[in-house]
């Protein structure tokens, strides 16, 4: 009965912790949770097909929503984003399009890409740059030319889910509140 | 007794020469009547019930690469898959309306099964015959809420550009100038830069 009693304590130990930590750390995340509204894909001068430009864009749409990275995606124009705080603008210029063709790719297989480069921004309102990057969507062998914006979307989204973005200014001021309010003491740092 | 120095098939041909002119007259401006009908018949008066239609992707509440049929109904563009509720914007919200065209390989998996079954790689030649071009129409709405969606349709090679004549003659807009059609190919050989 001995023997079992440290294990025991252990055992109730980190369960408690992580009962504790878990709803803290869920919190923190759902403060941290910025607004992203996708513009719309600026086709650039490459003679970039309309159908292309659309695609890129819901695809992006699609994309973003699946990271759960954001609080909300949402559309270009939409109204919702007057009233959004912590608000990211998300721009996408198309810089290189090769169109390619599907009966090419499948008759040689090595040509007949359909390749795509963007130039993708994550900017705040007035204009403050967050996250820059240049990304390619290429279809090589199976699939449609337009599946190419379905992997450049996918690819635009992996990159801001790996990239640290910072905390949104209301979470910081959130933060705050919460730390002064428990210190009791309020530290003003001069310049 | 003299003879008159005409000769005999005269007179009979100058009738006969008439007659062949007024039928080909007649039959020249039957011919134009028709073709003037004809034209009214492709012309936005009388629109098209319904066109077999691939939803390619952006209709709030269709499935991607989903078939059915897109049709005019009332003041809307209504999507209808087989045996599914039909989903449908108002014509009066579409910004924008472009046509294009792409070349798509047919047949799905069992073709690409069977090409890669074909020994010596000669499924690859098959490739060229099982292509097939299809028209595009992309249009771009926007919501309730000022939001902008795209949607891409996939319809059969002719179709697109009399649909978008009947959405026009409805009320949608579009950004370019002039209402001719935009026709951009979704494929080609060149790269662009």
């Amino acid at each position: 009965m001995k023997t079992d009693s440290p294990a025991l304590f252990v055992m109730t130990t980190i369960l408690l912790t992580l009962t504790i930590a878990q709803p803290a750390r869920l919190s923190a995340e759902s403060t941290a949770q910025w607004t992203v509204q996708v513009s719309k894909v600026d086709p650039g001068a490459v003679g970039l097909s309309p159908s292309f430009q659309v695609a890129i864009y819901e695809n992006l749409l699609q994309e973003l929503s699946k990271t759960k990275r954001f609080k909300w995606v949402l559309r270009d124009g939409d109204q919702k984003a007057a009233n959004a705080t912590d608000l990211l603008l998300l721009k996408t210029a198309v810089e290189r399009y090769t169109a390619g063709s599907e009966t090419q790719r499948a008759v040689t297989t090595v040509t007949g890409a359909t390749k795509l480069t963007v130039h993708t921004q994550l900017s705040t309102p007035d204009g403050k740059i967050i996250l820059e990057r240049t990304v390619h969507g290429n279809v090589r062998f199976m699939g449609s030319n337009l599946r190419a914006t379905y992997n450049l979307a996918r690819n635009i989204a992996k990159t801001i889910k790996k990239s640290s973005l910072p905390e949104p200014t209301s979470s910081v001021v959130t933060k705050a509140m919460n730390s002064t309010s428990s210190d009791g003491v309020v530290v003003v740092e001069s310049p | 007794m003299t003879h008159t120095a005409v000769p005999w098939y005269c007179k009979s041909s100058d009738r006969l020469l008439k007659r062949r002119s007024l039928t080909a007259f007649l039959i020249l401006v039957m011919a134009c009547g028709t073709g003037v009908f004809a034209e009214d018949v492709s012309q936005p008066n009388n629109p098209p019930s319904s066109l077999p239609a691939t939803h390619l992707l952006g209709f709030v509440g269709a499935r991607n690469s989903s078939k059915g049929t897109l049709s005019i109904e009332g003041d809307a563009l209504q999507f209808k898959k087989n045996g599914k509720a039909a989903v449908q914007v108002r014509i009066a919200s579409i910004h924008d309306l472009l046509l294009g065209d792409l070349s798509r390989q047919v047949g799905g998996v069992p073709v690409t099964l069977a090409k890669a079954a074909v020994p010596y790689s000669g499924g690859r030649a098959v490739s060229l015959f099982t292509h097939k071009k299809y028209d595009t129409l992309t249009l771009e709405y926007v919501d309730a809420e000022g939001g902008l969606h795209g949607a891409i349709f996939e319809l059969t090679k002719g179709q697109a550009e009399g649909l978008r004549n009947h959405l026009l003659a409805k009320g949608a807009q579009v950004s370019n100038a002039g209402n001719e059609p935009t026709k951009q190919t979704a494929e080609a050989s060149s790269e662009n830069r």
